[in-house]
This record gives C-alpha cells, structure tokens and sequence, in this order.
C-alpha cells in the first residue's frame, strides 16, 4: 500500500508529498514540485538532528495551503519529544514553506536542521510514461551569503530554473540548506523558504520582489480569491447530512484548478491532478457545461481561450485542421521539441462539436450575446469542420482515425484509452470510426448552431441549412446504429457501416444531445438503468456480461462521475425523472462515502457487493469534471433550465434525499431561487432568513 | 533578400483569407536577426486581409527569433507553438494575435487531408473482396 499522498494546488502549480511533507523521486507517481509541466523539485526531504520526523497531524487549510505537525524519530518514542517542527506550506506561482522549531525543554537546545533539495527537471509525461525518463545535466549554484541554492537546466535556448531562497542564514551546499540553530528554553526558531520557478525567457525579473508579491498574494490574494469565488456561486442549503459540505467542496475544487495559460488574461479549468494539470479541451468544455449554473465565467474564458487556439493547418503530427478544437495543450520538454505533439494537440472528434454545444448553452443561460457575435467565426468554422474533416468517408458520420501513428490518440472521444471502443465480443473495429455519441454531439451542435445564425448572426439560410443537416442525421442516425434486436444503439460503425454492437454507456449521451427518438428513449433508460449497465453507484462505462468487461477498466467497466451527470441530465430531458434520480443518489452517496474531492472514476464492481466505493489507482483527484459533475447532478434534480429570461424550475428528487434550496443562481435573469421539497421527508421549509 | 521568410512575406497574398477572424484587427512586427542586423517586417491585419511590409514601427505585438526561425516557421517545418516554448520566440504584446501567424504561415508539407485515411479504408476494403 503506498503512503498517503499531500497536495497543495494553485491552477496548474502542484506540489505531492508524503504525509511528513517530504517529496522523494518515485518512478510511478508525480511526487514533487510541478509547474507547466515541469518537476521543478524532485527532493525535498526536512531533517533535525539527522533524523526524519514523523507527522503528528496536518491541517490542510486551503486547496493551497497545508500545515504539518511533526516530531523528529520514530512512532515509539515522539510522545515525550522535546522538540516539535511546523511545516507551513502554499503554493501559488511559487512555493513557499515556513519551518518553526518549538523546543519545548527549559533549557536551550542545539539542532542542527537540514532541508536537502533537488530538481531533475522531468516532464511530467514522462513520468506517465516511465520508459521515457531521461538523465538531465542540473547545473547547481549555491550562495551561502544570500542564503540561496539555484538549480538550472538548460537545453538550447530552452532552460528551466529552481531558486531555492531562506529567510534565515543557512550554509548552503549542492545537496541543500543546513540550519545550525540553538532555541531558548520554551523558544522558537523559524525561517520561510521560498521556491521560485522559472520558465526562461520570461524576462529578468527581480526574484525579492516576486517572493514579497508571493507571500502578498497567499496572505490576501488567493483566499481572498477563493472567499470570493465561494462567494459568487449559489448557496446551498439542504437537508441532507453532508451535502452542503460536499457542494462546498466541488466548488474549491474547480477554484483550485483553475490556471491562467501563457499568453492568455483568464483562468481556465485544468482536467484534473495528478496527470492532467493543463489544458484539456474535451475536459475543460465538459466542466464548464456542468458548471453554468454555478461558475458561468469558467465558460466564457474557456470559450475564448478555445477560439484563440482553434486549429488553423492541416497537420499530421498534431491532428489538426482547420476549425479543429484543441484536446490538449501542454508546455513540458517533450511537448518543446516535438517530441510529443501536445504542445498543441488536436486529436479529438468530439471537441468541436461539444465547443458548439458549450457556446449555446452558455448564451442560453448568461444570456451574453456579445460572446456569441464576437465568436461567430471561431463557431462557423468549428461547424464547417464537422462536415468538411469531420467525415471521413463521406457518410455523413463523424469519424477519427488518427495520422500522428506513434503519439496520437487512438481513439479521440472521451472514451480515449486504445481498447475502449471494442465490441460485445472483444473484436476491435477498423478505423476511420464512428462511435454513436459523436453522432449525438454533430446533431446538438447544428441544431444549436441554427439557433445562434438565426437569432445572432442574422444568417437564416445558414440555419435552415443547419436544421436540415441536423434533421437528415438523426434520421440516418436512427436508421444506421440502432440495433432492433438489442433495443439500443450501437457504440459505433466501422468505415463498412457495420455496427459494433456492445452496450456502453455512450447511449446516455445520445438521450443528452437528443438524438434519440421519442419511442426509442425508453428502451434506452432501461438499459442504462438495468443491471448490466448500472451498478448502484452510477452507469458503467461499459455494460456486464460482455467478454471486454473488466471493473476495473477505465472505459471498460469503472463508473466515471463525468459520464454519469450528462446521462442524468439527458434522462431528464426525455423525462424519465426517476433514473435520472437513481443515478445521481448513487453518485451523491459514492461522492459522500468517500468524502473529499470526487475522483475521477471508480471501479464497476456491485454496489451490494463491495458496500464501499472501490476506487482506482488511475483515477486522479480533484478532476474539474468530476467536481462539475456533482454541480450538474444537482442542477439535474433541482431541475434547472434557462427559458427565455427565466429559470424554470422543475424538482424531482430521489426519495429521502430530503429538501434542496439553491439561492442566488446567476445567470440572465440577475439572481434567482430554486427550492425542491422532499415530500418523503417532511415539507421543505423555507429557512433563508 | 535572398531569405525563405523575407520571400514568402514579399509573396504575400493579399486577398482575403477566410480563415482569419473578421473581427480580428492588429500590427504584427516581426525581428529576424541575421549577422549583426535585424530584418524587420510588419503585418498589417484588418478585415480578413493581411498586408505585409518594411517597417521598424511600433506594433501591437513584437516577434523577435533568428532568421533561421523564421525561415522554418515560413516552411511550415517548425510549429509556432513549439518554437515559443523552447524560446525560440521572444514575444511582446498582445499575445491574442499570435496564434494568427499560424494561419499565414503554411502548415508542414505533406500533410493530408482526414479524407485521405477514409479513402483508404474503403479502398482496401474493396482489394480484399
């Protein structure tokens, strides 16, 4: 069983350690100081006397703040310690730690406290990819008279530095700082040491005055920030235990894991720590549809960040094209010299489509018009490539095959892991393919692309033709996936047009983007609903009694809060009230039984069976989409659907769940209330005051 | 003037291109340092047209790289994006209108159309019949 694992987040500057604080290289897991990409420290390791401590408690404060209760030796003996060490760490473009020595003798003591540090400078991708791990000459510089020890890669004109500083005097050596300190009786001893992270290029900047406007910005800055960002989104109050503190917990979460890119004047939501601290387009637009009800101005600076980035070439070793919607943007060695091609990376069929989709339903909500007019072109192109890239064989379906064959993704839908498209057998289908929820999406996206020309861009030929094509897919659509004798819809169709016939829970999304027909939608509630599929937790990626079915295989089996909050909110849609509350009880009692920040997925085993959600080593947390997904899961049962100016609406609770009020939704009708009454429990009372 | 960049500017279309943002309006100047001299150019974007000349004004955005940089960029052999993480580039200015050289700048040769793999499917589906 490996430790327990510590982070502090600031958008895309994470640091992991161990329970005492330490970071130590371990070649599976991103343990250390991250930024852009980078492992900034890989050693960091706090010792008195020579000894290691042991951590007596911890107090994690803030998403960026955590505090360590330690004592110097081994579990037995730390009871009657004379000395005791803080460690009082945040992040926020840099590191900092504060270290206080408490001698609790009454007479002086000697210690002699040493903090080792190093930095291998490794991309994070490689650590996902431990093959690729690579020796780097750090060239080390150590200032005792400053205090200071600098750690500098460099390749090229590329070069990534480590400024390690102390507030106290230290000696400094290649391996570290030593502190020889002596602590009055009953005393203390304390010193702030500050990392700094530099990319270079970005200009000499005065590193005393970054620190000061670091240490400024964690006193005030980022909890100010967060107080305010609690404080835009709606206030919860529900009668279920522990709800409102799960709430709470989702909306830090999403706080935490916004960055603001290079180049760029926003924050945008990051997927997800530990392997996904960048921007993930597909995860980004998902998070954001999730959070409209809560966190609009995630939405419109990721529309934009989008739009700027839009694909503008056709290029192989990036899967680009014109029009295209980024998957991934990332800013590591690897990505700098091409030798993966995230630096931008465009690998992905569903994210133009689902850019459509997030643009309208933006608009729908914050009622933001001058968003829609000043994207328009971004919107056009993403529809034209629908058509013109989009379909690969000249079918009118959405199709992917990649054309980067050694680092492209294989399969480029949100389901993107190489078996996950697969049939109920276990044969993989030939590329190009057509998975069934991309279908969905190309549907979703014209019919709101008809809507924006018609009532924006002042195009009504443009959105009669949308509305045509829209009405032709689904047409097609019904025709060509579904399968009469199963009753759902195939996952997907090979070039050949043949169906792959297994039952996966892409058949939700179809009931969100509302391609499915009015008498095919029960059927395919049922089977999201039935035993094969649901689990008691929530939907399972892929249905049981099939021969690919693993639980715990991500895309396979494992049950992914992300998937579950659309299929809710697309049972909803068609009506079907009670699944959509089954599913989002389950994911709101998986979310609570666990407590902290939602994970990413979790295994697909029986909930009778296992009682306890079993989670996967893969599944990272916090993850922006599985946080939004307890948001959109809420707006589900509350209900919430912008019409016209107002917000309508419409409660339908699980039985028991007890009463929800929603207050202050933001959106275009100024702010505005929402109450459900659990009638199963006693009458929801009106408890704002 | 004998430089893969210089040339390519000078040959600049300067219809309208689609693919650039009607909205979008900017000056672009590009330094491309040679031995002991700066070359520059300044792009003039308005109107989905892109109008490129000598100049050493002031720009909303400033691009400095060596010539060898800039000729790869004109090539489509080195991604921009790339180019500014490995600092390559040197950058000032409103950022927005970076992304926009990516679209006058050609894409790598060679590359082809998601089309072309679907052909091939189908194409090979019909050989093994």
């Amino acid at each position: 069983m490996r430790q327990e694992q510590v982070h502090v987040i600031a958008g895309n500057v994470f640091a992991i350690s161990d329970a005492q604080g330490d970071m130590e290289v371990d070649p599976q897991a991103p343990v250390g100081l991250f930024s852009f990409d980078t492992r900034f420290l890989s050693r960091w390791v706090l010792s008195v006397d020579g000894e290691r401590l042991n951590a007596l408690s911890r107090d994690d404060m803030t998403y960026f703040e955590t505090r360590f209760f330690l004592v110097p030796g081994a579990a037995s003996h730390y009871v009657d310690a004379d000395v005791s060490i803080i460690r009082h760490r945040s992040v926020h473009d840099c590191l900092h730690e504060q270290i206080t020595v408490l001698n609790h003798s009454a007479k002086p003591a000697d210690f002699t406290v040493r903090m080792e540090v190093g930095a291998d400078f490794t991309d994070i991708a490689e650590i996902a990819d431990v093959a690729q791990l690579r020796p780097r000459n750090v060239h080390v510089t150590t200032d005792t008279h400053r205090a200071a020890l600098v750690l500098r890669y460099e390749r090229e004109r590329f070069g990534r530095v480590t400024t390690v500083r102390s507030t106290a005097p230290a000696e400094v050596d290649g391996g570290g700082l030593t502190f020889r300190i002596r602590v009055p009786a009953e005393g203390t001893w304390e010193t702030t040491l500050h990392v700094s992270m530099t990319m270079q290029g970005e200009g000499d900047r005065d590193m005393r005055a970054d620190l000061e406007s670091h240490q400024q910005n964690v006193r005030d800055g980022m909890g100010d920030d967060l107080t305010a960002w609690l404080s835009r989104a709606p206030q919860l109050v529900a009668e279920r235990d522990g709800l409102e503190e799960t709430y709470q917990g989702a909306l830090a979460a999403l706080a935490a894991l916004r960055y603001q890119p290079l180049a760029y004047t926003d924050r945008v939501p990051v997927g997800g720590l530990p392997w996904a601290m960048g921007m993930c387009g597909r995860d980004a637009i998902v998070a954001c549809v999730q959070s409209l009800a809560f966190t609009p101005e995630l939405a419109r600076a990721t529309l934009r960040m989008l739009a700027l980035l839009q694909g503008g070439q056709l290029d192989d070793d990036h899967d680009e094209e014109p029009g295209k919607i980024l998957v991934q943007l990332r800013y590591g060695e690897l990505a700098a010299f091409g030798e993966r091609p995230n630096a931008l990376y465009y690998g992905a069929a569903d994210t133009t489509p689902l850019f459509v989709v997030l643009l309208d339903e933006y608009e729908r909500w914050s009622g933001d018009a001058d968003l829609v007019r000043e994207l328009r072109h971004p919107a056009r192109l993403a529809l034209d490539w629908i058509d013109e890239y989009g379909d690969l064989t000249g079918d009118g379906y959405l199709r992917y095959q990649r054309r980067n064959e050694r680092h492209g993704a294989v399969n480029q839908s949100w389901k993107d892991s190489p078996d996950a498209i697969v049939d109920a057998h276990g044969r993989l289908p030939a590329f190009p393919r057509a998975t069934c929820e991309l279908q969905g999406y190309a549907y979703d996206a014209k019919r709101r692309g008809a809507r924006l020309a018609r009532e924006f861009w002042g195009e009504p030929e443009y959105a009669d033709r949308l509305d045509r094509e829209a009405v032709a897919l689904k047409e097609r659509f019904n025709r060509d996936f579904w399968l009469p004798h199963r009753e759902y819809y195939a996952l997907a169709l090979d070039p050949y047009g043949e169906p792959v016939d297994a039952l996966a829970s892409n058949i939700g999304h179809l009931l969100w983007s509302g391609i499915v027909t009015d008498d095919r939608a029960e059927a395919v509630a049922e089977h999201l609903l039935g035993p094969q599929l649901f689990n008691g937790w929530g939907v399972r990626t892929f249905a049981t009694g099939q021969r690919p079915y693993n639980p715990v295989g991500s895309h396979l089996g494992a049950v992914w809060p992300s998937d579950n909050a659309l299929i809710a909110a697309g049972l909803r849609h068609y009506r079907f009230d009670a699944h959509a509350a089954r599913i989002a009880a389950g994911i709101f009692d998986m979310a609570q039984t666990l407590g902290g920040a939602v994970p990413e997925l979790i295994a697909g085993y029986e909930r009778s069976l296992t009682k306890y959600p079993v989670q996967l080593p893969s599944a990272g947390r916090p993850q922006s989409w599985s946080s939004g997904a307890l948001l959109m899961l809420l707006g589900t049962l509350l209900g919430l659907r912008p019409t016209g100016e107002d917000l309508l609406v419409n409660p339908a609770l699980p039985p028991g769940f007890g009463g929800v009020e929603l207050l202050d939704i933001p959106g275009r009708w100024g702010h505005t209330d929402a109450y459900a009454g659990d009638r199963s429990t006693r009458p929801a009372g009106r408890r704002r005051s | 003037m004998g430089t893969t960049a210089a040339r390519f500017l000078q040959d600049l279309d300067p219809g309208r291109r689609p693919d650039l943002p009607p909205t979008t309006a900017g000056t672009l100047r590009l330094d491309m340092r040679g031995d002991g001299c700066t070359e520059h150019w300044y792009l003039t974007i308005a109107d989905q047209q892109v109008r490129a000349t000598r100049s050493a004004d002031d720009a909303d955005l400033l691009v400095r790289a060596d010539r060898a940089v800039f000729d790869q960029l004109a090539t489509g052999q080195l991604h921009l994006a790339e180019a500014l993480l490995r600092n390559e580039l040197t950058l000032r200015g409103d950022m927005a209108l970076l992304m926009l050289l990516r679209r006058i700048f050609p894409g790598p040769p060679g590359a082809r159309h998601p089309r072309a793999l679907g052909r091939a499917a189908l194409a090979e589906q019909e050989r093994s019949r």
